[in-house]
């Protein structure tokens, strides 16, 4: 299938994670998830996916955590947008 | 380990073709709206005969014929090197000029693209084929002269969706010039590995675009992709900027003095001047394509120019059934194999009105496609079902509230559920419009299946037979011909070469005869083209109409008694039970069977390892899928062997189920989980005598790869 495009759109949405990232450690691993959703093949994509909403997930409790509310809104936002392309992508499961 | 009580598995269950991973039952049929056949381009069923196999390769000459040549063909299709083939041997043509200037000549002030700003305030930019004509020629002149580019150079273009992209591209094909342009989305690095794979010297890109409202920065991803390119070797000479705002620079990455240079600043060096269009062989390369999804080198898939072009018009005629003063608005991205096709060659060689929008589909708001349909008069729709999906989830109410009117529409790229296919037919459609649902891929320049919209009724969830002049099949894994009508899946396959196929992998050409051709080749040394069967990688069902149901890549199934279970669906199942953290589905060489499913599966904190939990999983997989996809084993494990980004490494857990040799862990981040792994399955499997027997050479290496590692 002309599939390419999921790999590309989940690209930019890690782009997005990856500038609400407050931590070089947290950045450096969406970047290696940027990278496996550029190269893996369309099946990993939604392990990908997953991998990528659990971390964004921990960027958040990170962010409450240390009350930088600002930070939180930004990454919860991300996240947002990433779960959506996943279910509409039929990458993930809708809850 | 089993749960004690568990039924055992019964071998010959027939399992209906709603079992298989994709659970749709069949589809009424809509028939095409009588407004549309009275308009279209192919309303007579005579086409067919003319497309018959009988007439085969000559009747490709139909989509030739609505392109000027500048030297007829010789030879419609030249098989002397088979799987490499080669249409329209020894005509010339240049895709430029089919593209523009025989439209500018013709009707100048005739809009050929309109660029709409994602920004709703500002308007949307009507270039007529006069204008596209005029800048095509000076970024021509610009890329000869100033970059001393000539006929067979690549040129890498990272660019966003902007008039400008298909202004580089038609320049690019002017000279004869190969183009090779990465999705703007993807990184400066996976641009950087496309500069290194192709060779480019060139890169073209933009300082910034529109996304979700905000101006991003674009050319900082220039400069990281000049450092992965010249990691592999490949250095760039020039770096052309297009401003998005002429005279003003949109981002904050300095531009290298000596290498970067703004396209604006340099044209007006050359405004006026015109750059004869070069003849080109039908066989000349235009364009690389690279498809992503690929561990090692990058895939490069190259299109001719006279075969691919007649075969995008022809299939944008009759499939997309444009006409010249339509308004066609495809919103893929022409980074992608769709937007090359069917925003840019296809629609312009058609001498149509092309729409360009730059931003995402729901900004700032889900009406924002229907108000640009309205606007612009749209009539010829065209999305993937992930857009749709989305669409109809942030507005499912919105297409009503705008006065547009579509007479087409298309959805292309994966299988769309009948329920979302409803939803575009009678919202996004208003009920008027026909409805193709296409299948196809990088590699096949266009179309492969669909309905011939005017003639054939649509079915929801199946794209339709093959298109004219090709000839699907599916086999089964041994190569048997798997019967229209008989529920079995198979893998799909394309009998016959078609002009838009690729010509080769770009310096690869042995990877393109191993991926494509030597499954179900049946002798190497055959000259004639029935013993070169195109496999797709797709799996599919043919139902007893005709019509064909994609079921997705054959390379993330299981092929369990001929029945293929997705992983994905498998693991997705596995993780509806709340306990479990994740899951792993891998194949088991079974004689009965050919392969049985086992899952491995790892537990949030707090839970632990037992036979109701296995039993849970099982469970889940059954309700979720059917019965045919129940695993024999569930293995509960304390974690996945992993590499250090965290991806679990799947053949190591095929190759301990198999009892396979696990291969190198030394790079894993837990290597020491793998001895534990194999410890418990292996143990328990030899206890119940369940050890499989010895692996062939061609088992052993589908068991090393599984999991694309």
């Amino acid at each position: 299938m002309t599939q390419q495009y999921l790999a590309g759109e989940l690209s930019v949405l890690l782009e997005r994670v990856q500038a609400v990232t407050t931590t070089d450690a947290a950045r450096c691993q969406v970047c290696s998830l940027r990278h496996e959703a550029e190269t893996e093949p369309v099946w990993a994509l939604g392990w990908v996916t997953v991998r990528a909403l659990a971390l964004t997930e921990g960027l958040c409790w990170d962010s409450l955590c240390r009350g930088d509310t600002a930070a939180f809104t930004r990454q919860a936002a991300a996240g947002a947008a990433l779960h959506e392309f996943g279910v509409c992508a039929g990458l993930l499961h809708d809850a | 380990m089993m749960a004690e009580g568990q039924e055992p598995q019964d071998p010959t269950a027939q399992v209906s073709e709603a079992q298989i991973a994709v659970h749709w039952r069949e589809e009424e049929n809509y028939p095409p709206p009588p407004a549309f056949v009275a308009q279209a381009n192919a309303a007579d069923p005579a086409i067919f005969d003319r497309f018959r196999e009988e007439h085969f390769p000559e009747c490709f000459t139909e989509y030739a014929d609505l392109l000027t040549w500048d030297e007829p063909w010789r030879t419609v299709l030249d098989t002397s090197n088979p799987p490499f083939w080669k249409w329209f041997t020894g005509g010339r043509l240049n895709a430029s000029y089919n593209c523009v200037d025989r439209h500018a000549a013709s009707t100048p002030d005739k809009t050929a693209i309109i660029f709409v700003p994602e920004l709703e305030s500002d308007d949307p930019v009507h270039v007529t084929y006069s204008d596209l004509h005029r800048q095509v020629n000076e970024f021509a002149a610009l890329l000869r002269d100033f970059c001393g580019l000539k006929t067979g150079d690549r040129v890498t273009l990272h660019m966003p969706m902007v008039a400008e992209l298909p202004v580089t591209m038609l320049a690019c094909a002017r000279l004869g010039v190969i183009h090779s342009e990465v999705f703007g989305g993807f990184s400066g690095t996976a641009c950087g590995h496309r500069i290194a794979d192709s060779g480019s010297r060139i890169l073209i890109t933009m300082d910034g675009y529109y996304r979700a409202g905000s101006l991003t920065d674009h050319k900082v991803k220039a400069d990281e992709a000049l450092a992965a390119a010249r990691e592999e070797g490949q250095e760039v000479d020039k770096v052309l900027v297009w401003r998005r705002h002429p005279g003003q620079y949109a981002s904050a990455t300095p531009m290298t003095e000596g290498r970067d240079f703004f396209v604006d600043d340099l044209l007006g060096n050359y405004r006026g001047q015109l750059v004869e269009p070069v003849s080109m062989p039908a066989e000349a390369p235009l364009f690389l394509m690279y498809t992503s999804g690929t561990t090692g080198r990058p895939k490069g898939c190259q299109h001719s120019t006279g075969g691919y072009l007649a075969y995008v018009t022809g299939t944008s005629r009759y499939y997309q059934d444009i006409h010249p003063d339509d308004v066609y608005w495809c919103m893929a991205d022409i980074g992608w194999i769709t937007g090359h096709s069917y925003i840019v060659y296809g629609p312009l060689a058609l001498g149509t009105t092309t729409v360009i929008y730059e931003g995402v589909p729901n900004y700032p708001d889900g009406g924002r496609p229907w108000r640009i349909a309205e606007q612009l008069g749209v009539k010829i729709f065209h999305t993937s079902p992930t857009a749709i999906r989305m669409l109809r989830k942030v507005g499912p109410e919105e297409p009503k509230k705008y006065h547009y009117h579509f007479k087409h529409m298309t959805t292309v790229g994966e299988p769309i559920e009948p329920e979302v296919w409803r939803w575009y037919h009678s919202e996004v459609g208003k009920g008027e419009a026909a409805i193709v649902d296409t299948w196809w891929q990088t590699e096949n320049g266009g179309f492969l299946c669909s309905t011939l919209p005017a003639v054939q009724p649509m079915k929801p969830g199946s794209c339709g037979p093959g298109v004219l002049g090709v000839y699907p099949v599916i086999y089964d894994e041994d190569g048997n011909e798997v019967p229209a009508g008989s529920g079995t899946a198979g893998n799909i396959c394309i009998r016959n070469p078609w002009p838009g196929i690729f010509q080769t992998i770009w310096g690869q050409p042995e990877r393109f005869v191993d991926t494509y051709y030597r499954k179900y080749n049946k002798n190497p040394d055959s000259k004639d083209w029935h013993d070169w069967p195109y496999f797709a990688g797709d799996g599919a069902v043919q139902a007893a109409d005709g019509y064909f149901r994609i079921l997705g890549r054959v390379d993330d199934v299981i092929n369990v008694a001929g029945h293929r279970l997705g992983t994905k669906e498998i693991e997705s199942a596995a993780l509806t039970v709340p306990e479990v953290a994740e899951a792993a589905a891998v194949p088991v060489i079974d004689d009965i069977r050919g392969r049985v499913v086992e899952v491995y599966a790892s537990l949030k904190p707090g839970f632990e390892a037992s036979p109701e939990m296995e039993a849970k999983v099982s469970k889940a997989i059954e309700t979720e899928i059917g019965k045919i996809a129940r695993p024999k084993n569930v293995w509960i494990v304390p974690d996945m062997p992993k590499t250090r980004s965290g991806k679990i490494m799947r053949r190591v857990i095929a190759s301990i189920s198999n009892f396979a040799d696990v291969g190198d862990v030394t790079t894993l981040a837990n290597p020491e989980i793998v001895e534990d792994i194999r410890h418990h399955v292996q143990s328990a499997k030899v206890a119940r005598d369940d050890v499989p027997r010895q692996l062939t050479e061609a088992e052993f290496e589908e068991i090393k790869k599984y999991g694309g590692e």
